[in-house]
């Protein structure tokens, strides 16, 4: 028998709001974060997302509202909460004098790890992390950004966190070492939680199980990316190749969806192919009946059918051009 | 290992590897060197009642100024130029304690400057031993009581030189204004000085009230004195660390209100 009991979440957020002077940076967010889930913290710049991401690492203080990670308090123990969090500052700074292997037993012995256990974790996070062999006695000052950023990962796995919070992990980096850092938290996933925050929409798609989109203080949207689809895009878009023509085509589709219309036409090749997007309001089920309709249609001869989901750049500039307008129109 | 032992290592280990600590000791001893050789060059026809081992803490004491923002504007100024300071907020270590190890390592680093200025003297006994008697370098209690009062002076210079770096994120700044912090001291204890062997006395109630309060702070000079003869004075050292303490405790109120 499957238990009701949900797992303690990590990370509990309630009501947290911040102001710098007079600018509201959190006008009272709320979300919670359950075990070995891979969060991404979407916003424009100016959002909250750092603000929100420092507080939970213990940097700085709200002014008032809740925050949990592991079920204790930030505001009461903020220095046991520490001991469960490892944290990747945005632009990831790191001493430029010291070795590798130096930077990263520095940080061991701050975290509290001794003798044997101090040797196997570092051993552990430079496997992680790749690091492994001459790069982890190099100069970090003579390291490329891609092996710096992981200098920076390494160091917040390093205490065995329950919490990993990543700001901006993938800016600057090139496909081949994105890839590296996604595919590092695909193998700790289930293990460890992560808060990524990232411009980089695609790398979050790529790796996030939900995502949380921040606009002004304020969480606009939350979910996973099927959530989101969802719920931030009404209509569902579909293209058709096909040798019919527009009206044979139109009226094919209508006799299942009426409220299908036709947003695109155009020629494909010489021999009087045609490409037509449609947009539909009910959905994908309704889509892919069409697509049953019309490939029976032999005299359409459809050869391609593709139904387009939203991207979350899509999801991102819909659910973040509210909170812009608003913003635009008082400036 | 406490996380106090991990950020003096550290610190230590930093300062070692800083060219600028290198170029300030060299500059730092060779003035000194120098200037304690004219000294003592010149010794038989000056008025100095003092022991002549006072000169090179007197040396040590007027080059503080000098010395200690090359140590100190880096603790914290380069640590939060570089954002390297939030990294480091981010382990389970108190600010306090982020204080005190790294004041502790400036305050290592201007005692090993001092311990070697020291080898003047212990090279002057060594191939001149008769000379060195006379001019009492060979006394125990000169050697102890000025080692004292430069320890003492040396932990409120570098505090004041830490608090420096945690005002600001430029080195630069954080150097001068250590430079004036600690010039602007030594002034206060020349002006008290002065004006306590000065006739005229201010009957004033409120310059007398401030006199006796920041006296037990501002009498370093009279203090050598005493401490240069070998005389320990208690409340002397009883004052330094408080003095000490205060601005260390001033410099991590600072570094929790920029966090916070």
């Amino acid at each position: 028998m499957k238990s009701d009991i949900k797992p303690l979440p990590i990370v509990e957020v309630l009501n947290l709001k911040k102001k710098y002077g007079n600018i509201k940076a959190l006008k009272g967010i709320s979300f919670s974060i359950g075990k070995g889930e891979i969060v991404g913290f979407l916003g424009p710049n100016g959002a909250g997302k750092s603000t929100t991401l420092r507080i939970l690492s213990g940097l700085i203080n709200a002014d008032s509202g809740e925050a949990k990670v592991c079920g204790v308090d930030l505001a009461e123990e903020e220095g046991l909460v520490k001991h469960h969090i490892g944290y990747l500052p945005e632009n990831n700074p790191l001493p430029e004098d010291l070795r590798v292997i130096e930077y990263l037993n520095f940080r061991s012995r701050l975290k509290g790890l001794r003798g044997s256990r101090l040797k196997e974790r570092t051993k552990i996070v430079l496997e992680i992390c790749d690091l492994e062999r001459k790069v982890s006695e190099r100069k970090i000052g003579n390291l490329s950004k891609g092996f710096k950023q992981r200098v920076g990962i390494a160091d917040a796995l390093l205490a065995e966190p329950r919490l990993v919070i990543l700001d901006e992990p993938t800016i600057g980096l090139d496909p081949h070492q994105s890839a590296i850092t996604r595919k590092m938290m695909e193998r700790l996933k289930g293990e460890i939680t992560f808060l990524i925050s990232s411009h980089i929409l695609s790398e979050v798609e790529a790796c996030c199980d939900r995502m949380i989109i921040l606009s002004h203080g304020q969480i606009v949207a939350e979910g996973t990316l099927h959530d989101l689809q969802k719920t931030f895009v009404d209509k569902t878009i579909f293209e058709i190749v096909t040798k019919g023509n527009k009206i044979e085509v139109q009226r094919k589709i209508r006799e299942i969806d009426i409220t299908c219309e036709l947003i695109l036409d155009d020629l494909v090749d010489v021999n009087g192919k045609r490409r037509f997007s449609f947009s539909t309001l009910n959905g994908e089920k309704s889509a892919e009946k069409i697509i049953r309709h019309l490939f029976n249609a032999k005299e359409l001869n459809v050869s391609e059918f593709h139904i387009s989901r939203p991207d979350l750049e899509t999801i991102f500039l819909r659910a973040t051009k509210k909170n812009w307008e608003e913003k635009t129109l008082i400036e | 290992m406490h996380p106090f032992i991990v950020i003096f290592k550290h610190e230590i280990f930093s300062l070692f590897i800083s060219s600028s600590t290198y170029i300030a000791s060299f500059y730092f001893l060779t003035l000194i060197g120098v200037g304690f050789h004219f000294f003592l060059e010149s010794f038989a026809y000056t008025d100095w009642i003092l022991p002549p081992l006072s000169s090179l803490v007197i040396g040590l004491f007027f080059g503080a100024p000098a010395l200690v923002p090359f140590l100190t504007m880096r603790s914290f100024a380069e640590e939060r130029k570089l954002g390297t300071l939030e990294t480091l907020l981010t382990t389970p270590i108190d600010y306090g304690v982020l204080v005190l190890g790294k004041w502790s390592a400036c305050f290592f680093f201007f005692t090993k400057i001092c311990a070697l200025a020291f080898i003047y003297p212990l090279i002057l006994l060594y191939l001149y031993p008769d000379q060195g008697f006379n001019l009492g370098f060979s006394s125990v209690h000169y050697w102890f009581g000025c080692s004292l009062y430069l320890l003492l002076y040396g932990a409120s210079f570098t505090a004041i030189g830490v608090f420096a770096s945690v005002m600001t994120k430029n080195q630069m700044v954080a150097g001068m204004l250590s430079f004036t912090l600690i010039t602007l001291y030594i002034s206060l204890m020349a002006l008290s000085s002065s004006a306590k062997h000065s006739i005229a006395i201010n009957t004033k109630p409120i310059y007398q009230f401030l006199e006796q309060s920041l006296a037990p702070f501002t009498n370093g000079f009279d203090k050598l004195e005493q401490f240069s003869v070998g005389f320990i004075d208690l409340s002397t050292i009883f004052h330094q660390i408080i003095f000490t303490m205060f601005v260390l405790i001033l410099s991590s109120i600072q570094l929790n209100r920029l966090n916070k």
